[in-house]
């Protein structure tokens, strides 16, 4: 059984602190998201994981990006990049980095979602052959891929995974799971382009993309919901899950 | 009630040959046993690059070593994966007349369709047209089976008038299956007059509805080969033992780690966005989907999972038998997890306390052989 081998210490430097697990989900409505995988080299998938996880086979990393119209902070883009694992039985992806436009919006994600996010540029570009993605900061691109030749997928044909973000919570340092669900509202699939990634830049330089996936572009209305479940880094989701919620499921 | 034993080959790491050997050599050993103890069937599976979890990639070879070890145990192919990048047509059909002609007509043929990203994206194959391929598949291999020179134009594979060779020594052809991991998989079966080989560990209550509907719609079935096989037979996990708590001990031991590297493998709907996929499937997706979304959740022992005394587990396989099931395939082991002689010892207990509830007569020994259905097309 293959474990994560990384040091837990490593995933609290730059981790955001939430003060309170705010019982609140999040609304963002109508939004245009852009998901894609790629197949990364197996050389180190567990040094990349810290022992609560497991890599998946073959390990696999995820680039999400969404346009948000409106919300509480204003229109913003936001884009994450995860490593797609387990927790336990159950597939996660484990935020490595994330870039948004706003920083309302970034302040925000980070307080109330433990987002590790940083201010800096998100673009989406749609056109009828192909949707560009490109994030960069301070003049530095980070990311530049491609979505082409769409084709329309049902609205239940793409699979969401919950995340989790490493945070300081009242509870310590932990891994915060983040549901996301989607009401799809259209999605197409498009073949993969990665132009430009910059792996250190987004905080794991031992990522290298071998095999690109397929990818989904759509419009969805999104619901981050409140944190229910942390996990302790150090030991594996089975024995270091925590409920935030009380037994009547209040906090 | 038919019993069968369900071989994964899962490999504990380091992946050295001492331990692959041992796997395989432990594996023979159960089903000599299997045989001698009236076990009906002993399947194989075919997976590819699944570590630990399934080191089984080349099935035909494990079941033509278990059909000259054993006498009357039937020899299930299950599930060849019919999809062109990984197996020829031409080539399932000459492999499998061939185990059932050394098996001496025991041959059981599953066929599947992969449903994980890790197999099909490590053989290039396209996800969207899996289910096409498997389709023509079983609709021309009992052809390659029973006509004397065979030709072939469709969308997956052609091929000019030809004499197949050899022909299966069951006739018209041995009863074919196929594995049911996703819900809906067993209406294809029961349309084309296949046997639901289920692989994935469904509840009672999904399993009943899921067979109640097979059965239904396999009465109006438009036959793919000649023969209808319409036996339900379903995945289920099996340690007995005289004391509750140890065989319910040990069962769990095998069963959860067993799960665990299920659930690290990429499923194909999770890495492919596809219609053609429409659950994570894996043994582990129903436990996965359960506690509220909690990683740390104890799935416990899943409902009418075999484990446990004989008691216990003639009261699981009465609760199989009420929703229509008729075959269940046990795993008995998996990654070595335990030694050898507990499986074998409790392989032993099973035919001995709770065999015979489930035998006309009382009787051991079962009538072993196909119960298909002739059906001319």
């Amino acid at each position: 059984m293959l474990v994560g081998t990384a040091d837990p210490a490593r995933f609290e430097k730059q981790a955001p602190t939430l003060a309170d697990f705010d019982a609140r989900a999040l609304e963002l409505r109508d939004c245009v998201f852009v998901q894609a995988l790629s197949e990364i080299d197996a050389a180190g998938m567990c040094e990349m994981l810290p022992p609560a996880l497991h890599p998946t086979l073959p390990p696999v990393v995820g680039w999400s990006a969404f346009e948000v119209p409106d919300s509480e902070w204003g229109g913003f883009r936001f884009a994450e990049l995860r490593i797609e694992c387990r927790s336990g039985l159950r597939p996660r992806g484990l935020l490595v980095g994330c870039v948004v436009d706003s920083e309302a919006a970034r302040c925000g994600l980070a307080a109330r979602f433990g987002f590790r996010a940083v201010l800096g540029e998100v673009q989406i570009a749609r056109a009828y052959d192909e949707t560009r993605l490109r994030v960069a900061r301070g003049g530095r691109l980070w990311l530049d891929l491609s979505l082409r030749a769409p084709q329309r997928l049902g609205e239940t044909d793409t699979q969401f995974v919950s995340s989790l973000h490493p945070a300081h919570t009242p509870l310590g340092f932990r891994l915060l799971q983040v549901d996301v669900e989607h009401a799809v509202k259209r999605a197409e699939r498009g073949r993969l382009d990665l132009a430009h990634f910059d792996a250190a830049a987004w905080g794991e330089p031992a990522i290298r993309p071998s095999l690109a996936l397929p990818g989904v572009v759509g419009r969805a209305d999104l619901s981050i919901r409140p944190i229910r479940f942390v996990c302790r880094a150090d030991i594996l989701a089975f024995e270091g899950t925590e409920s935030v919620l009380a037994a009547d499921g209040a906090r | 009630m038919k019993f069968g034993i369900f071989h994964e080959l899962a490999t504990p790491r380091p992946f050295t040959a001492e331990n692959e050997s041992k796997v395989l050599q432990n594996a023979l050993e159960q089903v000599r046993l299997a045989d001698e103890l009236g076990f009906d069937t002993v399947w194989a599976v075919e997976h590819h690059f699944l570590e630990g979890y399934s080191h089984s990639s080349a099935p035909e070879v494990f079941l033509t070593a278990c059909a000259v070890q054993t006498k009357q145990i039937r020899i299930g192919h299950g599930a060849v994966v019919c999809v062109r990048e990984m197996n020829h047509p031409i080539r399932v059909a000459e492999r499998a007349a061939t185990l059932d002609l050394i098996s001496g007509g025991r041959l059981e043929f599953g066929t599947a369709r992969s449903s994980t990203w890790t197999e099909l994206g490590g053989f290039e194959a396209d996800p969207d047209r899996t289910k096409q391929d498997w389709d023509e598949y079983v609709r021309a291999i009992p052809g390659m089976w029973t006509q004397e020179r065979f030709s072939w134009k469709g969308n997956c594979f052609s091929m000019p008038e030809r004499a197949v060779l050899p022909k299966p020594m069951q006739k018209p052809h041995p009863p074919m299956w196929v594995t049911v991991t996703s819900p809906g998989t067993e209406l294809d079966a029961a349309e084309r007059g296949l046997g639901c080989l289920g692989v994935a560990t469904a509840s009672l209550s999904e399993q009943e509805r899921r067979t109640r509907e097979y059965h239904r719609r396999i009465q109006s079935c438009e036959p793919a080969g000649l023969v209808v096989n319409d036996q339900v037979a379903t995945l289920n996990f099996m340690h007995c033992h005289e004391d509750l708590a140890t065989g319910a001990k040990r069962g769990m031991g095998f069963l959860g780690l067993f799960g665990l590297l299920n659930s690290h493998l990429l499923f194909t709907r999770e890495a492919y966005p596809t219609t053609a996929y429409q659950s994570l499937g894996g043994v582990s997706a129903p436990a996965a989907s359960k506690g509220g979304g909690n990683p740390g959740a104890a799935y416990g022992v899943p409902d009418g999972v075999c484990i446990g005394d004989p008691k216990a587990i003639v009261e699981a396989i009465k609760r199989w038998e009420s929703v229509g099931v008729d075959q269940l395939n046990f795993l008995v082991n998996a990654c070595e997890v335990l030694p050898q002689e507990q499986v074998l010892e409790s392989m032993r207990l099973f035919a001995r306390e709770v065999m015979p509830a489930f035998r006309r007569g009382g009787s051991v020994r079962p009538d072993v052989g196909p119960s298909t259905t002739d059906r001319a097309r």
